[in-house]
Protein backbone atom coordinates (compact mmCIF):
# COMPACT_ATOMS: atom_id res chain seq x y z
CA UNK A 1 0.00 0.00 0.00
CA UNK A 2 1.17 2.94 -0.93
CA UNK A 3 1.00 6.33 1.40
CA UNK A 4 -0.78 9.36 0.93
CA UNK A 5 -1.60 12.38 2.89
CA UNK A 6 -4.91 11.89 4.96
CA UNK A 7 -7.56 13.33 2.74
CA UNK A 8 -10.90 12.49 5.13
CA UNK A 9 -12.90 15.28 4.57
CA UNK A 10 -12.67 18.64 7.10
CA UNK A 11 -15.15 20.65 8.02
CA UNK A 12 -14.04 23.44 5.27
CA UNK A 13 -14.22 20.65 3.05
CA UNK A 14 -17.51 20.09 3.78
CA UNK A 15 -18.41 23.93 3.61
CA UNK A 16 -17.25 24.00 0.22
CA UNK A 17 -19.41 21.23 -0.79
CA UNK A 18 -22.40 22.80 0.57
CA UNK A 19 -21.46 26.04 -0.65
CA UNK A 20 -21.03 24.42 -4.86
CA UNK A 21 -24.56 22.04 -4.18
CA UNK A 22 -26.15 25.40 -3.01
CA UNK A 23 -24.70 27.57 -5.52
CA UNK A 24 -25.90 24.33 -7.91
CA UNK A 25 -29.54 24.31 -6.68
CA UNK A 26 -29.88 27.69 -6.93
CA UNK A 27 -29.14 27.92 -10.17
CA UNK A 28 -31.81 25.24 -11.01
CA UNK A 29 -34.50 26.95 -9.71
CA UNK A 30 -33.71 30.35 -11.37
CA UNK A 31 -36.07 31.36 -14.11
CA UNK A 32 -34.48 30.37 -17.54
CA UNK A 33 -34.56 33.60 -18.84
CA UNK A 34 -31.67 34.72 -16.14
CA UNK A 35 -29.31 31.69 -16.32
CA UNK A 36 -29.89 31.11 -20.41
CA UNK A 37 -28.45 35.06 -20.12
CA UNK A 38 -25.88 34.20 -17.92
CA UNK A 39 -24.68 31.34 -19.75
CA UNK A 40 -24.93 33.62 -23.62
CA UNK A 41 -22.28 36.18 -21.51
CA UNK A 42 -20.37 33.28 -20.30
CA UNK A 43 -20.01 31.83 -23.83
CA UNK A 44 -19.29 34.94 -25.31
CA UNK A 45 -16.46 35.60 -22.94
CA UNK A 46 -14.56 33.06 -21.09
CA UNK A 47 -15.54 29.80 -23.17
CA UNK A 48 -15.18 31.54 -26.41
CA UNK A 49 -11.64 30.89 -26.86
CA UNK A 50 -13.17 26.24 -26.50
CA UNK A 51 -16.33 27.36 -28.54
CA UNK A 52 -13.67 28.42 -31.50
CA UNK A 53 -11.66 25.35 -30.63
CA UNK A 54 -14.67 22.85 -31.52
CA UNK A 55 -15.73 25.09 -33.78
CA UNK A 56 -12.30 24.61 -35.90
CA UNK A 57 -12.50 20.97 -35.46
CA UNK A 58 -16.36 20.59 -36.45
CA UNK A 59 -15.30 22.58 -39.43
CA UNK A 60 -12.08 19.97 -40.26
CA UNK A 61 -14.32 16.71 -39.25
CA UNK A 62 -16.98 18.00 -42.17
CA UNK A 63 -14.87 19.10 -44.97
CA UNK A 64 -12.44 15.60 -44.60
CA UNK A 65 -15.15 12.91 -43.73
CA UNK A 66 -17.95 14.58 -45.60
CA UNK A 67 -16.98 15.95 -48.60
CA UNK A 68 -18.07 13.00 -50.65
CA UNK A 69 -21.87 12.82 -49.28
CA UNK A 70 -21.94 16.57 -49.70
CA UNK A 71 -21.08 16.46 -53.11
CA UNK A 72 -23.42 13.96 -54.38
CA UNK A 73 -26.22 16.10 -52.20
CA UNK A 74 -24.79 19.02 -54.28
CA UNK A 75 -25.19 16.95 -57.57
CA UNK A 76 -28.65 15.80 -56.59
CA UNK A 77 -29.91 19.87 -55.56
CA UNK A 78 -28.65 20.37 -58.96
CA UNK A 79 -30.53 17.71 -60.87
CA UNK A 80 -33.73 18.97 -58.82
CA UNK A 81 -32.74 22.66 -59.69
CA UNK A 82 -33.20 21.96 -63.10
CA UNK A 83 -36.56 20.97 -62.75
CA UNK A 84 -37.37 23.68 -60.78
CA UNK A 85 -36.69 26.72 -63.17
CA UNK A 86 -39.69 25.47 -65.25
CA UNK A 87 -41.62 25.28 -62.85
CA UNK A 88 -40.64 28.52 -61.07
CA UNK A 89 -41.25 30.11 -64.26
CA UNK A 90 -44.74 28.34 -64.40
CA UNK A 91 -45.84 29.64 -61.24
CA UNK A 92 -44.32 32.78 -61.59
CA UNK A 93 -46.74 33.50 -64.66
CA UNK A 94 -50.04 31.98 -62.82
CA UNK A 95 -48.93 34.17 -60.27
CA UNK A 96 -48.83 37.25 -62.66
CA UNK A 97 -52.16 36.14 -63.85
CA UNK A 98 -53.78 35.71 -60.39
CA UNK A 99 -52.35 39.46 -59.25
CA UNK A 100 -50.73 37.52 -56.28
CA UNK A 101 -47.62 38.90 -55.15
CA UNK A 102 -44.11 37.07 -55.06
CA UNK A 103 -43.51 34.32 -52.88
CA UNK A 104 -41.79 34.98 -49.70
CA UNK A 105 -38.15 33.37 -49.90
CA UNK A 106 -36.87 32.24 -46.72
CA UNK A 107 -33.12 33.50 -45.84
CA UNK A 108 -30.67 30.81 -43.70
CA UNK A 109 -27.34 30.56 -42.56
CA UNK A 110 -25.72 27.63 -42.46
CA UNK A 111 -24.28 26.06 -38.72
CA UNK A 112 -21.83 23.58 -37.34
CA UNK A 113 -23.32 21.46 -34.49
CA UNK A 114 -21.25 21.53 -31.36
CA UNK A 115 -22.10 18.22 -29.63
CA UNK A 116 -21.23 18.05 -26.02
CA UNK A 117 -20.65 14.50 -24.54
CA UNK A 118 -23.09 14.94 -21.79
CA UNK A 119 -26.61 12.38 -21.71
CA UNK A 120 -28.84 15.77 -22.51
CA UNK A 121 -26.98 16.43 -25.59
CA UNK A 122 -29.65 15.97 -28.47
CA UNK A 123 -31.96 17.96 -26.32
CA UNK A 124 -30.59 20.86 -27.04
CA UNK A 125 -27.95 21.55 -29.41
CA UNK A 126 -25.36 24.30 -29.45
CA UNK A 127 -25.04 25.52 -32.71
CA UNK A 128 -21.94 27.81 -34.07
CA UNK A 129 -24.02 30.78 -34.88
CA UNK A 130 -25.63 33.65 -33.17
CA UNK A 131 -27.21 36.83 -33.76
CA UNK A 132 -23.88 38.50 -35.29
CA UNK A 133 -24.44 36.16 -37.98
CA UNK A 134 -28.10 37.40 -38.31
CA UNK A 135 -29.92 34.19 -35.99
CA UNK A 136 -33.16 35.13 -34.23
CA UNK A 137 -34.54 33.42 -31.44
CA UNK A 138 -37.31 31.15 -32.91
CA UNK A 139 -35.70 30.81 -35.84
CA UNK A 140 -36.02 27.16 -37.24
CA UNK A 141 -33.61 24.92 -37.70
CA UNK A 142 -33.13 22.80 -40.28
CA UNK A 143 -31.50 19.64 -42.11
CA UNK A 144 -32.17 18.59 -45.32
CA UNK A 145 -34.12 15.48 -44.39
CA UNK A 146 -36.75 17.84 -42.81
CA UNK A 147 -37.56 19.85 -38.90
CA UNK A 148 -34.78 19.54 -36.43
CA UNK A 149 -36.03 21.92 -33.95
CA UNK A 150 -36.15 25.97 -33.08
CA UNK A 151 -33.50 28.93 -32.04
CA UNK A 152 -34.36 28.82 -28.47
CA UNK A 153 -31.50 31.44 -26.88
CA UNK A 154 -29.03 33.57 -28.89
CA UNK A 155 -25.43 35.07 -28.64
CA UNK A 156 -23.38 37.20 -30.21
CA UNK A 157 -21.24 34.08 -31.67
CA UNK A 158 -23.80 31.15 -30.71
CA UNK A 159 -26.66 29.87 -29.91
CA UNK A 160 -29.24 26.94 -28.73
CA UNK A 161 -31.30 25.15 -30.32
CA UNK A 162 -34.59 23.61 -28.61
CA UNK A 163 -34.95 19.96 -31.03
CA UNK A 164 -37.81 17.57 -31.39
CA UNK A 165 -36.72 15.85 -28.64
CA UNK A 166 -36.81 18.62 -25.88
CA UNK A 167 -40.09 18.38 -23.31
CA UNK A 168 -41.52 21.72 -24.66
CA UNK A 169 -40.96 21.04 -28.26
CA UNK A 170 -44.36 21.62 -30.24
CA UNK A 171 -45.74 22.17 -33.80
CA UNK A 172 -48.65 21.74 -35.60
CA UNK A 173 -48.31 19.10 -38.06
CA UNK A 174 -50.87 18.59 -41.36
CA UNK A 175 -50.21 15.03 -43.53
CA UNK A 176 -48.96 15.68 -46.98
CA UNK A 177 -51.84 15.84 -48.68
CA UNK A 178 -53.47 18.65 -46.10
CA UNK A 179 -56.16 16.61 -45.26
CA UNK A 180 -55.53 15.70 -41.33
CA UNK A 181 -54.50 18.23 -38.55
CA UNK A 182 -53.10 17.62 -35.48
CA UNK A 183 -50.28 18.80 -33.29
CA UNK A 184 -47.11 17.08 -32.93
CA UNK A 185 -44.87 16.70 -29.59
CA UNK A 186 -42.24 14.50 -28.14
CA UNK A 187 -43.53 10.40 -27.30
CA UNK A 188 -44.21 10.81 -23.33
CA UNK A 189 -42.97 6.90 -23.08
CA UNK A 190 -41.56 5.08 -20.09
CA UNK A 191 -40.41 2.57 -23.22
CA UNK A 192 -36.85 3.02 -23.65
CA UNK A 193 -36.86 2.30 -27.16
CA UNK A 194 -39.07 4.83 -27.76
CA UNK A 195 -37.22 7.79 -29.16
CA UNK A 196 -40.34 9.04 -31.18
CA UNK A 197 -42.75 11.90 -31.67
CA UNK A 198 -46.59 12.13 -31.15
CA UNK A 199 -49.39 13.18 -33.79
CA UNK A 200 -51.99 14.55 -30.90
CA UNK A 201 -54.77 15.69 -31.50
CA UNK A 202 -56.26 13.80 -34.72
CA UNK A 203 -59.69 13.14 -34.86
CA UNK A 204 -61.12 9.74 -34.51
CA UNK A 205 -62.94 9.58 -37.92
CA UNK A 206 -59.69 10.02 -39.65
CA UNK A 207 -57.48 7.44 -40.40
CA UNK A 208 -53.36 7.55 -41.27
CA UNK A 209 -51.58 4.64 -42.91
CA UNK A 210 -48.43 3.35 -41.81
CA UNK A 211 -45.38 5.48 -43.96
CA UNK A 212 -47.48 8.84 -44.56
CA UNK A 213 -45.43 11.69 -43.87
CA UNK A 214 -46.21 14.73 -41.75
CA UNK A 215 -45.19 18.15 -42.21
CA UNK A 216 -45.15 21.36 -41.12
CA UNK A 217 -49.07 22.99 -40.92
CA UNK A 218 -47.56 26.34 -40.57
CA UNK A 219 -50.23 27.98 -37.98
CA UNK A 220 -48.32 29.67 -35.00
CA UNK A 221 -46.13 32.09 -36.98
CA UNK A 222 -43.03 29.72 -35.93
CA UNK A 223 -42.24 26.87 -38.29
CA UNK A 224 -43.68 27.77 -41.83
CA UNK A 225 -45.90 25.30 -43.82
CA UNK A 226 -44.42 22.38 -45.51
CA UNK A 227 -41.26 21.27 -43.43
CA UNK A 228 -41.10 17.19 -43.32
CA UNK A 229 -41.24 16.23 -39.88
CA UNK A 230 -41.64 12.22 -39.25
CA UNK A 231 -42.88 9.06 -41.21
CA UNK A 232 -46.62 7.66 -39.43
CA UNK A 233 -45.33 4.21 -37.79
CA UNK A 234 -48.55 3.30 -36.05
CA UNK A 235 -51.29 4.24 -33.58
CA UNK A 236 -50.29 5.10 -30.15
CA UNK A 237 -53.65 5.22 -27.97
CA UNK A 238 -57.16 5.81 -28.91
CA UNK A 239 -60.08 7.43 -27.19
CA UNK A 240 -63.08 6.18 -28.67
CA UNK A 241 -65.14 8.35 -30.40
CA UNK A 242 -63.02 11.41 -30.00
CA UNK A 243 -59.37 11.43 -30.83
CA UNK A 244 -56.38 9.56 -31.69
CA UNK A 245 -52.71 9.62 -30.89
CA UNK A 246 -50.65 8.44 -34.04
CA UNK A 247 -46.95 7.46 -33.51
CA UNK A 248 -43.91 9.08 -35.59
CA UNK A 249 -40.49 7.98 -36.66
CA UNK A 250 -39.00 11.78 -36.43
CA UNK A 251 -37.18 12.01 -40.31
CA UNK A 252 -34.18 13.67 -38.05
CA UNK A 253 -31.30 12.18 -35.74
CA UNK A 254 -30.45 15.31 -33.53
CA UNK A 255 -27.55 12.93 -32.26
CA UNK A 256 -25.61 12.96 -35.33
CA UNK A 257 -26.78 15.81 -37.61
CA UNK A 258 -23.51 17.91 -37.50
CA UNK A 259 -24.40 20.84 -40.06
CA UNK A 260 -27.77 22.59 -39.82
CA UNK A 261 -29.71 25.23 -41.38
CA UNK A 262 -31.05 28.16 -39.62
CA UNK A 263 -33.97 29.65 -41.44
CA UNK A 264 -36.13 32.75 -40.83
CA UNK A 265 -39.48 31.84 -42.52
CA UNK A 266 -40.98 35.31 -43.13
CA UNK A 267 -43.80 36.19 -40.30
CA UNK A 268 -47.07 38.75 -39.50
CA UNK A 269 -45.70 41.60 -38.05
CA UNK A 270 -46.90 41.07 -34.21
CA UNK A 271 -49.69 43.18 -33.51
CA UNK A 272 -48.60 43.82 -30.16
CA UNK A 273 -45.76 45.84 -31.48
CA UNK A 274 -46.88 50.17 -32.00
CA UNK A 275 -46.70 51.04 -35.40
CA UNK A 276 -47.06 47.53 -37.34
CA UNK A 277 -51.09 47.40 -36.16
CA UNK A 278 -52.02 48.69 -38.96
CA UNK A 279 -52.63 52.05 -40.24
CA UNK A 280 -54.16 53.42 -43.65
CA UNK B 1 11.05 22.68 -6.88
CA UNK B 2 10.35 18.67 -7.59
CA UNK B 3 6.81 19.15 -6.57
CA UNK B 4 6.52 22.28 -8.33
CA UNK B 5 7.53 20.61 -11.49
CA UNK B 6 5.33 17.57 -10.79
CA UNK B 7 2.53 20.18 -10.14
CA UNK B 8 3.34 22.12 -13.70
CA UNK B 9 3.28 18.40 -15.29
CA UNK B 10 0.16 17.64 -13.78
CA UNK B 11 -1.46 20.66 -14.94
CA UNK B 12 0.06 20.22 -18.83
CA UNK B 13 -2.07 16.99 -19.04
CA UNK B 14 -4.81 18.38 -17.65
CA UNK B 15 -4.59 21.59 -20.25
CA UNK B 16 -3.61 18.36 -23.00
CA UNK B 17 -7.05 16.53 -21.86
CA UNK B 18 -9.08 20.13 -22.45
CA UNK B 19 -7.55 20.64 -26.03
CA UNK B 20 -8.53 16.89 -26.89
CA UNK B 21 -11.90 17.64 -25.67
CA UNK B 22 -12.57 20.15 -27.59
CA UNK B 23 -10.69 19.89 -30.40
CA UNK B 24 -9.89 16.45 -30.87
CA UNK B 25 -12.89 14.61 -29.84
CA UNK B 26 -15.42 16.21 -32.02
CA UNK B 27 -13.05 16.00 -35.05
CA UNK B 28 -12.39 11.79 -33.81
CA UNK B 29 -15.40 11.26 -32.65
CA UNK B 30 -19.23 11.32 -32.51
CA UNK B 31 -23.09 10.10 -30.84
CA UNK B 32 -23.68 9.83 -27.22
CA UNK B 33 -20.76 7.40 -26.51
CA UNK B 34 -17.69 9.51 -26.90
CA UNK B 35 -15.09 9.57 -24.23
CA UNK B 36 -15.59 12.32 -21.91
CA UNK B 37 -11.55 13.42 -21.57
CA UNK B 38 -13.25 16.63 -19.31
CA UNK B 39 -14.15 14.29 -16.91
CA UNK B 40 -11.59 12.29 -16.78
CA UNK B 41 -9.28 15.67 -16.76
CA UNK B 42 -11.34 16.66 -13.40
CA UNK B 43 -11.28 13.11 -12.01
CA UNK B 44 -7.73 13.08 -12.06
CA UNK B 45 -7.45 16.37 -10.14
CA UNK B 46 -9.90 15.12 -7.75
CA UNK B 47 -8.18 12.01 -7.00
CA UNK B 48 -4.94 14.15 -6.21
CA UNK B 49 -6.54 16.53 -4.08
CA UNK B 50 -8.51 17.35 -0.86
CA UNK B 51 -12.28 16.88 -1.07
CA UNK B 52 -13.23 20.81 -0.86
CA UNK B 53 -11.13 21.58 -4.11
CA UNK B 54 -12.12 18.75 -5.23
CA UNK B 55 -16.43 20.01 -5.65
CA UNK B 56 -15.22 23.58 -6.07
CA UNK B 57 -13.54 21.72 -9.68
CA UNK B 58 -16.39 20.04 -10.37
CA UNK B 59 -18.59 23.08 -10.13
CA UNK B 60 -16.45 25.08 -12.32
CA UNK B 61 -16.54 21.74 -14.69
CA UNK B 62 -20.06 21.64 -14.16
CA UNK B 63 -21.15 25.14 -14.93
CA UNK B 64 -18.58 25.12 -17.89
CA UNK B 65 -20.82 22.07 -19.57
CA UNK B 66 -23.94 23.85 -18.09
CA UNK B 67 -23.07 26.69 -20.08
CA UNK B 68 -21.95 24.57 -23.77
CA UNK B 69 -24.98 22.27 -23.68
CA UNK B 70 -27.49 23.95 -21.28
CA UNK B 71 -30.61 21.24 -20.76
CA UNK B 72 -31.07 22.75 -17.81
CA UNK B 73 -29.00 25.57 -16.34
CA UNK B 74 -27.60 24.10 -12.59
CA UNK B 75 -27.88 20.32 -13.43
CA UNK B 76 -24.38 19.60 -14.60
CA UNK B 77 -22.86 21.83 -11.69
CA UNK B 78 -24.83 19.91 -9.27
CA UNK B 79 -23.59 16.54 -10.97
CA UNK B 80 -20.27 17.16 -11.66
CA UNK B 81 -19.52 18.83 -7.97
CA UNK B 82 -21.04 15.66 -6.48
CA UNK B 83 -18.77 13.36 -8.31
CA UNK B 84 -15.62 15.05 -7.46
CA UNK B 85 -16.44 15.37 -3.86
CA UNK B 86 -16.89 11.25 -4.15
CA UNK B 87 -13.98 10.61 -6.11
CA UNK B 88 -11.58 12.33 -3.90
CA UNK B 89 -13.22 10.67 -0.84
CA UNK B 90 -13.64 7.61 -2.34
CA UNK B 91 -9.92 7.89 -3.47
CA UNK B 92 -8.80 7.84 0.13
CA UNK B 93 -11.04 4.95 1.11
CA UNK B 94 -10.80 2.85 -1.74
CA UNK B 95 -6.71 3.83 -2.43
CA UNK B 96 -4.71 1.34 -4.26
CA UNK B 97 -2.74 3.28 -7.19
CA UNK B 98 -4.05 0.24 -9.71
CA UNK B 99 -5.09 0.59 -13.38
CA UNK B 100 -8.20 -1.44 -13.29
CA UNK B 101 -9.13 0.91 -9.99
CA UNK B 102 -8.79 4.28 -11.68
CA UNK B 103 -10.64 2.61 -14.67
CA UNK B 104 -13.21 1.96 -12.45
CA UNK B 105 -13.58 5.39 -10.66
CA UNK B 106 -13.47 6.61 -13.85
CA UNK B 107 -16.10 4.88 -15.41
CA UNK B 108 -18.47 4.77 -12.04
CA UNK B 109 -18.19 8.67 -11.98
CA UNK B 110 -18.88 9.60 -15.36
CA UNK B 111 -21.90 7.01 -15.06
CA UNK B 112 -23.32 8.91 -12.02
CA UNK B 113 -22.66 12.03 -13.50
CA UNK B 114 -25.01 11.23 -16.31
CA UNK B 115 -27.67 9.82 -13.69
CA UNK B 116 -27.21 13.07 -11.48
CA UNK B 117 -28.02 15.22 -14.74
CA UNK B 118 -30.68 13.34 -16.20
CA UNK B 119 -32.64 13.39 -12.75
CA UNK B 120 -31.65 17.29 -12.24
CA UNK B 121 -32.99 18.53 -15.94
CA UNK B 122 -36.31 16.78 -15.30
CA UNK B 123 -35.84 13.75 -17.76
CA UNK B 124 -38.62 11.17 -18.56
CA UNK B 125 -37.85 8.09 -17.41
CA UNK B 126 -37.68 6.74 -20.99
CA UNK B 127 -34.54 8.85 -20.80
CA UNK B 128 -33.30 7.67 -17.71
CA UNK B 129 -33.61 4.06 -18.53
CA UNK B 130 -31.93 4.49 -21.68
CA UNK B 131 -29.34 6.19 -20.69
CA UNK B 132 -28.92 4.11 -17.60
CA UNK B 133 -28.36 0.89 -19.68
CA UNK B 134 -27.17 1.97 -23.12
CA UNK B 135 -25.37 5.00 -23.47
CA UNK B 136 -24.42 5.62 -20.34
CA UNK B 137 -22.43 2.06 -19.76
CA UNK B 138 -20.86 2.71 -23.45
CA UNK B 139 -20.01 6.64 -22.74
CA UNK B 140 -18.24 4.92 -19.76
CA UNK B 141 -16.39 2.55 -21.43
CA UNK B 142 -15.25 4.69 -23.71
CA UNK B 143 -14.13 7.54 -21.17
CA UNK B 144 -12.84 4.21 -18.81
CA UNK B 145 -10.56 3.37 -21.73
CA UNK B 146 -9.42 7.05 -22.44
CA UNK B 147 -8.39 7.38 -18.89
CA UNK B 148 -6.57 4.23 -18.52
CA UNK B 149 -4.32 5.43 -21.25
CA UNK B 150 -3.92 8.53 -19.85
CA UNK B 151 -2.83 7.31 -16.76
CA UNK B 152 -0.80 4.42 -17.86
CA UNK B 153 1.21 6.76 -20.29
CA UNK B 154 2.02 9.44 -17.38
CA UNK B 155 2.01 6.95 -14.98
CA UNK B 156 5.16 8.09 -13.53
CA UNK B 157 4.30 12.06 -13.57
CA UNK B 158 0.62 10.75 -11.74
CA UNK B 159 2.12 8.98 -9.09
CA UNK B 160 1.03 10.06 -5.55
CA UNK B 161 3.86 12.53 -4.25
CA UNK B 162 5.40 10.13 -2.40
CA UNK B 163 6.14 7.29 -4.86
CA UNK B 164 7.92 10.19 -7.55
Amino acid sequence: MRHLPDRSPTRRDALLLTSCVVLSGAALITPTSLTQSLANTLRATALRPVVWLQERAVEGRTSRSRFQALEAARDTLALGVLDRSALQQENDRLRRLLDVGPRLGMPFVGAEVLHQPVPTDGRTLLLSVGWEDGVRQYDIVLVPEGLLGVVAEVGPRSSIANTWAHPEFRVSGVTADGAVLGVVAPGASTLATDAILEFRGVAYRDTLDVGTVVVSAGLGDVYPRGIPIGQVIGIRQEQPGWERVYALRPLVNPGIVSHVLVARPARAPSPLIPGDSGGS
Amino acid sequence: MRERDGRLAVWGIMALLVALHFYVRPRLFAGRAAPDFLLVALLLYAMRTRPGAAAVAGWVVGVTVDVLGPARFGAGALAHTLVAWLASWGRSVFFADNVLVNAGFVAGGLWVRNMITLMASGSTSADLVTAATLWSPLQALSTAVTGTLVFILFRDLLAPRGDR
